[in-house]
C-alpha cells in the first residue's frame, strides 16, 4: 500500500475543498479529518520505516527514512491540534468582528497547503524539491500571519516574506552548488540531485564547493528555522499571526527549515568528514540560545515572549546537533517532538488571552488572568512549567538528555554555556507569566466576556500526550529516534 | 564549421550576454523610475533565456529550451506585465530618494562586481562555457542585495528579489552541464511565480491600509 502519496493528497485535497465548501464548519471538519488522516499514515509509516528502513514512491521521487518519518508524526500532531483549536478560535473572531467570513476562509484554505508543504519538504527525495517545497510554506504562510490586515500584521509579515526569499535565494544557490559538485563528480552522465544518489557519492564530490554550499544554505535555512542572528522575522510573524498559525509556526515550521539545514548537514559531514558544519552549527545554535533569554526579560508582550521562547529551544535543538554525540542527537530529536506538543498549548492558551483582553501587552492584560480564564490559566501554566524544563515534562528529559552527552563529551565550556541559557530563560519565563497569571485582578481592571472551555480539546490532548510521553516512550518510537539519530550521526 | 569554434562562438555569445546582464543591473541601481526598472529587468531576464537557449542549443539538450521558454514567458512577458499593472493600480511611478545617491550607489555596485570575482574565482575551472559567468551571478546576486537595501519601496526590493533570483539561475547555468535538473525548475518557475503574487497582494494590501508603500513606515515591531 502506499502511503506517502497520501500524505501528501489528503491536505492538500482539504485545502481545495474548502475553496468551494460554503460552512465554515465544514471547512473547520476538512482540517482536522486532514491532518487525522496523515496522523494516522504517520504511525502506518513508522511501523513500515522501522520494517524496512528506507520507504519509496514514484520511482524514488519521494522517499522517508526514519528522519523524515519523526518529522511526518510532528507535522501531523502540530496541525491536527491546531486545526482544532481553529473552528472555535475563528467563530469568536467572526463574532467580534475582527476577521471577516473571506479571509477565515483563506486560512482554512491556507493551512492545508501549508501542511502539505512541510510534508513535501520531508518526504522529497530530491534537494532541489526539497528546496522549492520550503518556498512554497513560506508563501502558504506569509499570506496568514498578513490574516488579519492591520498594520503590524502587514509589517510582520512584509519582513518575513522579505527575509526569508533572501534567505531562500541564498539555500538556492547552495543547492545549485551541490549539484555543481555533483556534475564535477560525474562529467559524462546527468548526475541527479536526489538525497540517496548524493549520499551514495558523499566521498567523491569536491569538498571546497560542498563547504560553499553548506554555508550558503546554512545562511537560508538558518534564517527560515530562525536561528540567530537571522531571527529578526521570528517574533513579529509569531507574534502578529493568528494563534493556530503562530502555533504551527512555532511548533513545526521551524523544525522544518532545520530539517532542511540537517540534510545539507549530513552531506557535508558525509563528504568532508571534518567537524566544519557541526562547528557551525553548535556556534550559532548557542547564540541564539544566548540570545533569547534577554529578550524574555525586558519582553512586554506574551507571544513575543513566547517567539524567544521558541528561539531559544531552536538553538537548544541546533547546539545539541553540533555536539555531535549519539546521546545529544537523541535528545535534540525528542526534544523536537516535546517542543512541538508544548508550544502549541502556550500559543493556544494566549489566543484565548488575546482575544478575552482585546490586547497580548502584559500592561493592558495586566494580573489574575487565572481569576477569570481560570481554565486557560491552568492550560498555559502547565505548558510553561513544562517548557521551562521542569519535571515531569519531557523537555526535562530531553535537555538533561542533552546536558549529559555534552559532559560526556567532554565538552565543559559548551554544557554551561547552555545551563546558563536554560536557567536565565527559565527564570525570566516564569517571573513573566506568573505576573500575569497569578495574583488577584485591579479593582478597576475592565471586566471581560469569558469562555470558559474554548480551545480546551485541543489543549488537554497535546497536554495529556505530553505527559504520557514523557513518562513512557513507546518501544517503535524510541527505535524510530534512534536510527534518526543514526542517520544524523553518519550511518552505523 | 568545426565543432570547437562553434562552441568557441557560443562561449563568447554567452559571456556577452552575461555581461549585459551585470550592465542592466547597474542601470538598474541607478535608475529611479518604476516602469524603467521593471524594463530593464525584462530585458535582463530575456538575455538569462537567451544564455539557456545557447546551452540549450550547444548541448542539444532539449529540456533546458524548456527552461528558456518557461523563463520567455515567466520573467519576460507575465512578472513585468504584472508588475506593470501593479505600478498603476497604486498609482505610484517614482521611486523616493534612495538611501544613498546613484553615484555612490553605483561605486558600491562596483565594488561588489569586484567581490564576486574575487570569491568565484577558484571556481571559473569548473565553467562548462563562457568566462567569468559565475562571477557575473555572484556579482548579480550581491548587487541585487544591495539595492534591496538602498530603495524603500516595496515594488523595487521585489524587483531587486527578482534580480537575485536571475543571478542564481545564472549561476545555475554556469556551474552546472544542463542548469538544474527539469522538475527541480519547474519548481523554481512556479514557486517565483506564485512568490511575486503573494507579494503583489502584500504591497496592495501596504498601500491600502499605510498610504504609502515606503517600507521604512513599516517601523513598529520591536524588541
Amino acid at each position: 500500500m502506499s502511503l506517502l502519496t497520501p500524505i501528501l493528497i489528503a491536505p492538500l485535497l482539504a485545502g481545495l475543498l474548502c475553496l468551494v465548501v460554503p460552512s465554515r464548519r465544514a471547512m473547520a471538519a476538512l482540517g482536522v479529518l486532514a491532518f487525522a488522516t496523515t496522523l494516522a499514515l504517520g504511525v502506518a509509516l513508522l511501523r513500515e520505516v522501522l520494517a524496512r528502513g528506507v520507504v519509496t514512491e514514484w520511482n524514488g521521487f519521494l522517499s522517508a527514512d526514519a528522519l523524515s518519518a519523526w518529522m511526518v508524526l510532528l507535522i501531523s500532531v502540530v496541525s491536527f491540534a491546531s486545526a482544532l483549536y481553529a473552528g472555535r478560535y475563528f467563530q469568536r473572531d467572526i463574532d467580534a468582528g475582527v476577521a471577516s467570513p473571506a479571509r477565515v476562509r483563506e486560512f482554512y484554505v491556507l493551512t492545508p497547503l501549508f501542511g502539505a508543504g512541510m510534508f513535501l519538504v520531508v518526504l522529497a527525495n530530491n534537494l532541489g524539491v526539497m528546496w522549492a517545497a520550503v518556498e512554497g510554506t513560506a508563501l502558504s504562510s506569509v499570506l496568514l500571519v498578513a490574516l488579519y490586515n492591520r498594520r503590524n500584521s502587514l509589517e510582520a509579515a512584509w519582513k518575513y516574506v522579505m527575509l526569508g526569499s533572501v534567505g531562500l535565494a541564498l539555500a538556492l544557490l547552495g543547492t545549485v552548488f551541490v549539484y555543481a559538485a555533483a556534475c564535477k563528480n560525474t562529467p559524462d552522465a546527468l548526475p541527479s540531485l536526489n538525497w540517496s544518489y548524493l549520499m551514495s557519492v558523499a566521498g567523491g564530490l569536491d569538498p571546497h564547493l560542498l563547504k560553499l554550499a553548506f554555508v550558503f544554505a546554512f545562511v537560508g535555512y538558518g534564517t527560515k528555522a530562525g536561528l540567530a542572528p537571522m531571527h529578526t522575522w521570528l517574533p513579529d510573524a509569531h507574534s502578529e499571526a493568528p494563534s493556530p498559525t503562530s502555533a504551527m509556526l512555532s511548533g513545526v515550521s521551524l523544525k522544518i527549515a532545520f530539517y532542511a539545514l540537517l540534510r545539507f548537514h549530513i552531506l557535508t559531514t558525509a563528504c568532508l568528514d571534518s567537524p566544519f558544519s557541526r562547528r557551525l552549527l553548535l556556534v550559532f545554535g548557542l547564540l541564539s540560545m544566548l540570545l533569547a533569554p534577554p529578550f524574555i526579560l525586558v519582553q512586554r508582550n506574551l507571544k513575543r515572549l513566547l517567539a524567544y521562547s521558541s528561539l531559544e529551544h531552536i538553538g537548544l535543538i541546533c547546539t545539541a546537533i553540533g555536539l555531535n554525540t549519539p546521546l545529544t542527537i537523541l535528545g535534540a530529536l525528542m526534544h523536537m517532538g516535546y517542543h512541538a506538543l508544548t508550544k502549541p498549548v502556550l500559543f493556544f492558551a494566549a489566543g484565548n488571552i488575546h482575544q478575552a483582553f482585546h490586547s497580548l501587552e502584559f500592561r493592558r492584560i495586566g494580573s489574575g488572568v487565572v481569576k477569570v480564564l481560570p481554565l486557560t490559566a491552568l492550560w498555559m501554566g502547565l505548558a510553561a512549567l513544562a517548557a521551562i524544563g521542569l519535571p515531569p515534562f519531557g523537555l526535562f528529559l530531553s535537555e538533561l538528555t542533552v546536558l549529559s552527552g555534552g559532559l560526556a563529551a567532554h565538552e565543559t565550556t559548551v554544557s554551561a554555556l547552555i545551563l546558563i541559557a536554560l536557567v536565565a530563560s527559565f527564570c525570566g519565563i516564569l517571573q513573566q507569566l506568573t505576573r500575569i497569571l497569578l495574583g488577584a485582578r485591579r479593582p478597576d481592571a475592565r471586566p471581560i466576556e469569558t469562555h470558559r472551555l474554548d480551545g480546551a480539546p485541543a489543549m488537554i490532548l497535546l497536554l495529556g500526550a505530553l505527559l504520557l510521553f514523557s513518562v513512557w516512550l513507546p518501544t517503535p518510537l524510541l527505535d524510530l529516534l534512534r536510527q534518526a539519530a543514526a542517520i544524523i550521526g553518519g550511518q552505523p | 564549421m568545426s565543432p570547437s569554434a562553434t562552441a568557441a562562438i557560443g562561449s563568447q555569445i554567452l559571456t556577452l550576454m552575461a555581461a549585459l546582464m551585470l550592465v542592466l543591473q547597474l542601470f538598474i541601481i541607478a535608475q529611479r523610475r518604476l516602469l524603467t526598472n521593471i524594463r530593464l529587468f525584462a530585458i535582463q531576464s530575456l538575455l538569462l533565456a537567451g544564455i539557456a537557449a545557447v546551452v540549450a542549443f550547444h548541448h542539444s539538450a532539449s529540456h533546458v529550451y524548456l527552461v528558456a521558454g518557461l523563463t520567455l514567458a515567466g520573467k519576460v512577458v507575465l512578472l513585468p506585465w504584472l508588475l506593470t499593472r501593479l505600478v498603476y493600480r497604486i498609482q505610484i511611478h517614482q521611486e523616493i530618494e534612495p538611501l544613498l545617491n546613484a553615484p555612490s550607489s553605483m561605486l558600491i555596485g562596483g565594488g561588489l562586481t569586484l567581490l564576486g570575482y574575487v570569491v568565484a574565482r577558484p571556481f571559473t575551472s569548473m565553467e562548462r562555457l563562457g568566462n567569468n559567468t559565475l562571477a557575473i551571478a555572484l556579482a548579480l546576486v550581491l548587487t541585487g542585495f544591495f539595492l534591496m537595501i538602498n530603495r524603500r519601496k516595496a515594488l523595487t526590493q521585489v524587483l531587486a528579489l527578482l534580480t537575485v533570483e536571475n543571478g542564481v539561475m545564472l549561476a545555475a547555468v554556469a556551474l552546472t552541464t544542463y542548469g538544474m535538473p527539469l522538475v527541480v525548475e519547474l519548481g523554481i518557475f512556479f514557486d517565483v511565480l506564485v512568490a511575486v503574487m503573494v507579494l503583489a497582494i502584500l504591497v496592495y494590501r501596504i498601500r491600502e491600509n499605510f498610504a504609502s508603500m515606503d517600507t521604512s513606515k513599516l517601523n513598529q515591531l520591536k524588541g
